[in-house]
């Protein structure tokens, strides 16, 4: 923490922060899990931790594609370690394969008697949390597709806070004319529904373009949509502070307007920013698995919490594991965050001891 | 709270929505001008059209007609059927209208609205094929006028009660003619496919076509008339005017549209008096007294609204839901409160398959192609999720019986061939990640465009096995009318669709599918060779911009026979032909039917006919009121009756 110089008070909230168990350890926790889904492919994959062949290692998690041949096996296409695994044993050679945890990838399909159904959780065969409708592992598809949630989420809140605050603080700090016009533009703006333009911009996407591509242009719709609810809170906090002294006294030194409402203002309002942080996080994952639920969310085959619970609803006496796991995932997840944003709030509450009357 | 905003207006438009589905709970009003006749309009056009619209006497009708009434036909039913009760259906979504044609009008409820139970002139028997009559009492086909007499039952009645007669046979040429209908293809076929209609008496009229086929006779006697006077009104504003009019039509059942609960509830209700209650084909069939369709969109809540005991019959279209959700030691299965049965039927098959646009880069080479054809795993799609139910499909066209090909089957999922074909186009290297690609770097990428999402599972396997053979498949899944049209705009790489032949349709429609006339705007230049800069036509089916040169003049000798032997000829060479050209990678097809019912639905012995798409479609069904009292208490005290899981298999193909 010494990157930062925060003043006292800042240090103060920090404190209390930590002193808020509950809201500190989930925020321990979601980091906990955010930094090891960074690096999931070591933990749930199909490809091989390490394999040594013939004397050589390989370590494929992250390399280009072996195909079968380069390990001795007849096919052209990509090894199935996982057998390649059961083959080293069985031929009791020095050759050996070091698999991730949940030996499986998400899009994969395995099903052991042959036919795409969901399996229930079996711990011998590594799926812990069972299989999907079509037999690919639900634990590494809520994984995954967790993490792309959390990272859509973060990524998300970057955006309408960069855009939020950047124009709130503009209307708030500059007033008159611009914060009028302004205002009636976002709220023109605001009233374009935002689930249809979501529809009508995934219908013209073209086909071509990859799965992060249209995962990106997923989050700038949602971000464009969505980053005007930040501007109110700004303004009025703007609006507060620009009459304080030490404005004056900046505008007086002839500090620029980009410096005093960054360098100077925005320290000032970040109580409220950082209040609202989580419970952003909360609803662009709601958002996102609401949407994957109707179908207008992440395109198919990508892991989703949506997806899952769409299948969940279709198998609820046939499979209940489906709809547990993703539903659990999602009730853990909101949960975490909501306490983390608890703790927030009541550590950058000016008034300590409250007492309601 | 302002932080939820953006979702809360996503809550409020799925909610808006809702409502807008569910609004208002009275009957649609429907007033009646009498003000307005079109009668003298309707002379008028007649008058206009003589070379259409023929007025005859009977002593011009010619004396030496062979006339079939097709009553040598075998019933159709059971002796056993019980008239009575209440049947109890689900609607996908509620109509936009009750109107049979227009705008809106082809919805997912008009076989509940009208279609199940109208009749035609004359209609095909579901298991000879040939005919037995409807409203029509007898028939003459003149192969060598192109003409065919018909002399109406004059018993026959429209549900409200009027006489059928020749002016309301009339009056449908007035009637699809016409603009004020908004339905260009129908206007286009009434415009095409007929040159002429004479009127004899009340009774007795001809229709002439422009050219004989071999199924000329479905084609002129499976249409309905329409009530002239019910249509006394029709005019600019018919869209409007008679959105939530029933059209009266020559059933069994009607429709009071006071009675409808909007967004909710139709009950169609039998005419106690109908005409044709006591005809041979008609006297077993339309027995419950009472059709009640409610909207359930969601197929699982279809499902738990069946097992509840709300909707008498379940239609298993998946195998997970036939082996798992309701699995033969399910007790409700095991008890025989409800049967399953599997119904082996005949005629033509939808053609569940990938269509390649040849007209895409990379994919106008028949190498890439073929590659394509031996890296669509189709077999684990049958073994693994299909469950090995349902058979491969082998060419476009199966089911049509001789004009089906013979001998071609499907190529099979092979790696090697597949990457010998793409090695053939120039793919011969693997990149990083396992994809094929050329000298130039391209990827052997081609994106599957389609609306089946409840099929998505299938796209898939597809996916992940044409990995192995170095070919990427992107997903693209779409809505449905959005899907469609970017397929008949020809935009798609592959497209994955199926064109449902109907259940009576004699041979395959090769001009639609494989004419050059339907794959580009201008398929070749003046001097016959290719035109360079051809762009593919939109708003046709042939979604593969299929255009082999050569096979033109086949198609159009195909299109304007009338000699079945020569047709058939044709049919396998053209098919043949879309073997080589390997643009249609033929998926899966579903030689059967299965079915779950309650056990107070009772069936006849054989259970159903030959030609037919679902059980229900000519309603033999019975509805027996005390077994539904009795399998309901059963159920209460866990009585058994039995299993009954039945395989009908007595028309399945070898």
């Amino acid at each position: 923490m010494k990157f930062f110089h925060f003043n006292p008070q800042t240090q103060k909230k920090l404190r209390r922060f930590r002193e808020i168990k509950r809201g500190y350890y989930s925020f321990i926790i979601l980091m906990t899990f955010l930094v090891l889904s960074l690096f999931g492919e070591m933990l749930i994959n199909n490809r091989a931790l390490i394999v040594s062949y013939e004397g050589d290692l390989y370590f494929p998690t992250y390399a280009d594609f072996h195909p079968g041949t380069d390990f001795g096996l007849d096919y052209p296409y990509e090894v199935n370690y996982r057998e390649l695994s059961d083959k080293f044993e069985q031929e009791q050679s020095n050759n050996w394969v070091l698999m991730p945890v949940v030996p499986y990838s998400p899009y994969e399909n395995d099903a052991s008697t042959g036919i795409f159904r969901p399996e229930p959780p079996d711990a011998t065969k590594k799926h812990y949390l069972g299989t999907d409708t079509t037999s690919r592992d639900i634990l590494g598809r809520l994984f995954y597709g967790t993490r792309i949630a959390l990272l859509f989420a973060l990524g998300f809140m970057a955006s309408v806070y960069f855009i939020g605050v950047a124009v709130g603080c503009a209307m708030g700090y500059f007033g008159g004319v611009f914060d009028i016009v302004t205002q009636r533009l976002i709220e023109i703006w605001s009233n374009i529904p935002f689930l249809y333009m979501v529809i009508i911009v995934f219908s013209i996407i073209p086909d071509t373009f990859t799965i992060a591509m249209r995962i990106l242009i997923l989050l700038s719709v949602m971000v464009l949509f969505s980053w005007t609810s930040m501007t109110y809170y700004m303004r009025t906090e703007t609006y507060k502070e620009k009459v304080r002294d030490y404005v004056a006294a900046a505008v007086l030194i002839g500090s620029s307007n980009t410096r005093i409402v960054f360098k100077h203002i925005l320290p000032n309002v970040l109580a409220t920013l950082v209040t609202f942080m989580p419970f952003t996080i909360v609803s662009a994952i709601s958002a996102i698995t609401a949407l994957d639920f109707l179908g207008f969310g992440l395109p198919p085959p990508t892991p989703s919490l949506g997806e899952l619970l769409k299948q969940g609803t279709q198998t609820l006496r046939t499979a209940p594991w489906i709809v547990m796991s993703a539903f659990g995932t999602l009730v853990v997840l909101l949960t975490l965050v909501t306490f983390i944003g608890e703790a927030i709030r009541e550590s950058f509450d000016p008034k300590k001891f409250t007492v309601y009357k | 709270m302002k932080e939820y905003k953006y979702f809360g207006t996503f809550a409020l438009a799925a909610f808006t929505l809702v409502l807008a589905a569910c609004g208002g709970d009275s009957g649609p009003a429907s007033t009646v001008d009498e003000s307005l006749d079109n009668t003298q309009e309707v002379q008028d056009f007649y008058a206009a059209n003589p070379e259409l619209f023929t007025f005859a006497s009977m002593a011009e009708l010619p004396t030496d007609l062979v006339w079939d009434d097709g009553m040598d036909q075998p019933e159709i039913g059971s002796p056993n059927a019980v008239k009575g009760g209440t049947y109890y259906e689900f609607l996908e979504d509620f109509p936009p209208t009750l109107r049979g044609i227009g705008p809106d009008s082809n919805s997912s409820a008009r076989n509940w609205i009208k279609d199940n139970y109208q009749l035609t002139w004359a209609m095909a028997h579901p298991d000879t094929g040939e005919f037995y009559p409807g409203i029509a009492e007898a028939w003459s086909i003149v192969p060598e006028d192109n003409t065919v007499y018909i002399k109406i039952n004059p018993a026959s009645r429209w549900t409200d009660g009027e006489e059928i007669t020749v002016d309301d046979a009339f009056f449908s040429f007035f009637f699809y003619l016409s603009d004020y209908v908004q339905a260009p293809f129908t206007t286009n076929y009434y415009r095409t496919e007929f040159t002429n209609i004479t009127r004899y008496d009340d009774y007795t009229f001809s229709l002439t076509v422009p050219k004989v086929k071999p199924d000329m006779a479905s084609r002129m006697l499976q249409i309905p008339p329409v009530p002239q006077h019910f249509y006394k009104e029709f005019g600019e504003d018919f869209p409007e005017r008679y959105q939530w009019r029933y059209e009266p039509h020559a059933g069994a059942y009607y429709i009071d549209p006071d009675r409808i609960n909007l967004g909710v509830n139709i009950v169609a209700e039998r005419l106690d008096d109908w005409w044709a209650k006591d005809n041979k084909y008609f006297k077993y069939r339309f027995n419950p007294d009472r059709i009640n369709m409610s909207v359930i969109r969601d197929t699982s809540k279809r499902y738990e609204a069946f097992r509840r005991g709300d909707l008498d019959i379940f239609r298993i279209s998946t195998a997970d839901m036939w082996y798992d959700n309701l699995p033969n030691d399910d007790p409700d299965v095991a008890n025989g409160y409800i049967h399953k049965t599997v119904f082996y039927n005949g005629g033509p098959r939808s053609n569940w398959g990938l269509w390649m646009n040849s007209a895409r880069p990379h994919l106008d080479n028949v190498e890439v192609r073929l590659g394509i054809q031996y890296a669509a795993n189709w077999d684990l799609v049958l073994s693994n999720y299909f469950r090995g139910d349902l058979e491969r499909l082998k060419t476009q066209d199966d089911g049509y019986g001789e004009f089906s090909h013979p001998t071609i089957t499907a190529r099979p999922f092979d790696i090697e061939l597949a990457q010998q074909h793409f090695a053939n186009a120039g793919f011969t290297e693997r990149g990083p990640d396992g994809i094929l690609v050329n000298a130039e770097g391209e990827r052997l990428a081609f994106t599957l465009s389609t609306h089946y999402e409840r099929l998505s599972d299938i796209f898939t396997i597809l996916k992940e096995e044409a990995i192995k053979a170095g070919l990427e498949i992107r997903i693209e899944m779409m809505d449905g009318a959005a899907g469609f049209r970017k397929a008949q705009e020809k935009q798609h790489d592959m497209y994955f669709v199926s064109f449902s032949p109907f259940v009576f349709e004699m041979y395959p429609r090769m001009w639609a599918y494989y004419h050059c006339d339907n794959a580009y705007d201008q398929p070749f230049l003046e001097d016959g060779s290719v035109n360079p800069d051809r762009k593919p036509k939109p708003q046709t089916n042939n979604l593969q911009s299929f255009c082999v040169p050569g096979l033109d003049p086949l198609i159009e000798e195909y299109q304007d026979s009338d000699d079945a032997e020569r047709m058939i000829e044709l049919s396998h060479q053209i098919l043949e032909a879309a073997y080589d050209y390997a643009s249609f990678s033929p998926g899966f097809v579903e030689p059967f039917y299965r079915t779950a019912y309650w056990r107070w639905v009772k069936w006849p012995e054989y259970f159903n006919h030959k030609f037919t798409t679902y059980a229900y479609d000519q309603m033999i069904h019975w509805i027996d009121q005390d077994a539904r009292d009795a399998t309901m208490s059963a159920r209460g005290n866990d009585e058994p009756f039995g299993a009954q899981i039945v395989t009908y298999d007595q028309f399945r193909a070898q």
